[in-house]
């Protein structure tokens, strides 16, 4: 039973840092591609205007 | 079993100080002073053998090259079926666990292929990609997939996969396509730069 | 004669508006390219693990037929895709394209690799029945698989070398090159 306790709250760190991590990499890789074409968006207008 | 010294969100902690750290570092100064102390060490990977192979033969740089890019169909196709089954995309028939077990291995072993070749590009290239802000980018995708992979989805998909938030599985298999897409991406944009 | 008509095509395609447009845009050239070379993520990709799960290497516990079948689609897509941008980066470059020996090269593997998929996938459905569940398929299936892994990485290794200029026409070459080449004399588009 201690186990089976041990061995959730395992599962629920794992679940956890997870959820720390994909958030960060979906909110920082949204913003970094959205800069990305924004600065290609700005050289195309710049180069044909 | 001995518990953590930091508790039962152990992960979730070291985790967060990662993130945090790497936030830090990124924005701050200390990215700048680092890549100053790095310096010696990319002047010195150009002296080495496969600094001197890659800057004379171009035929021996276009070859790892090519097998650089062996490694990254390779990759492509594990994370593609091991993330497409997490996604529901792709073997829904076949148990989860053998999919994502099996298409760890090919990742392990295109990764090591990787790694190898792009360490021998980079000796042959070393000063003029030091220089070039989107081979930082790519290193920073590479190791965040990586620490991610195997520190994050790694542990977490070895569970028993009734017992994970599925919408925490799918948030895994989507944070990984991006990665590895991202890491892909800056590698090609090496090419159009410099 | 042959290589003089293939010669003046190249430059025929060479002169339209859209080949120029695209060898001379900002970034359109290189996006086709990059698409190009980050789709072999798709088609490689899961034509590699038909292969390696044929030779036992990959997914050894899936059923062989399973595998060829689910991943043909996406794999397909893929060489659609590559098939189309691969057209554009030829179009936009003809006359050094069709001049150049890798690209002749890989333009005969892909014919060759087609015909290899083509013999592989037969023997397959004619016999799979009898070996779907074990984890390495007959000698012949491996052989087929084997051959394809090796053609499609001479295939890249040949893409590569493409942007390399060792064996152009405007520069001398030996006899052999120039023939292999298509080298006309005194050309003067390159």
């Amino acid at each position: 039973m201690n186990e089976e306790n041990q061995n959730d709250a395992q599962i629920k760190d794992e679940q956890t840092s997870a959820i720390l991590a994909t958030s960060t990499i979906i909110i920082f890789f949204a913003v970094y591609w959205f800069f990305q074409i924004q600065s290609v968006r700005e050289l195309l207008e710049l180069a044909y205007g | 079993m001995p518990t953590s010294i930091l508790g039962p969100y152990t992960r979730t902690i070291l985790t967060g100080a990662a993130i945090i750290g790497l936030l830090l570092f990124s924005f701050t100064y200390a990215r700048v002073s680092v890549w100053i102390e790095v310096q010696p060490f990319f002047e010195w990977m150009e002296t080495t053998w496969f600094g001197v192979i890659g800057k004379t033969w171009g035929a021996a740089f276009a070859f790892i090259e090519a097998i650089h890019l062996i490694g990254l169909a390779l990759l492509g196709g594990s994370v593609i079926v091991g993330e497409g089954r997490i996604l529901g995309f792709v073997f829904t028939d076949i148990p989860a666990r053998t999919i994502i077990d099996r298409a760890h291995k090919v990742f392990f072993w295109a990764l090591m292929t990787l790694l190898a070749t792009g360490v021998f590009m980079a000796c042959g290239v070393a000063m003029k990609i030091y220089y070039l802000p989107v081979y930082w980018y790519k290193m920073l995708a590479l190791g965040t997939g990586i620490l991610f992979h195997f520190c994050i989805r790694k542990p977490l998909l070895q569970r028993e996969l009734e017992k994970i938030n599925p919408w925490v599985t799918k948030a895994v298999a989507i944070s990984s396509l991006m990665i590895w897409f991202t890491v892909a991406a800056t590698g090609r944009w090496i090419g159009f730069s410099g | 004669m042959l290589n003089e008509l293939v010669y003046n095509f190249a430059v025929w395609l060479d002169d339209t508006r859209w080949s120029a447009m695209l060898h001379e845009s900002y970034y359109m050239y290189n996006w086709v390219e990059s698409t190009h070379v980050l789709t072999l993520m798709v088609s490689l990709g899961m034509l590699f693990l038909i292969d390696l799960r044929m030779l036992g290497y990959a997914l050894p516990d899936v059923p062989a037929s399973k595998i060829a079948d689910r991943l043909s689609i996406p794999m397909l897509v893929g060489f659609t895709i590559m098939f189309i941008t691969g057209i554009s980066l030829f179009y936009a470059v003809p006359v050094r394209s069709v001049q150049s020996v890798w690209f002749r090269t890989k333009m005969v593997l892909l014919v060759v690799c087609a015909v290899n998929a083509y013999l592989f996938h037969n023997r397959m459905n004619e016999s799979v029945s009898s070996w779907d569940n074990d984890a390495r398929a007959p000698s012949r299936i491996r052989l087929g698989a084997g051959l394809s892994l090796g053609f499609w990485t001479i295939v890249v290794i040949c893409g590569r070398f493409i942007a390399y200029d060792w064996f152009d026409c405007d520069y001398e070459q030996s006899a052999f090159i120039e023939f292999f080449a298509g080298c006309v004399d005194g050309q003067e588009r390159f």
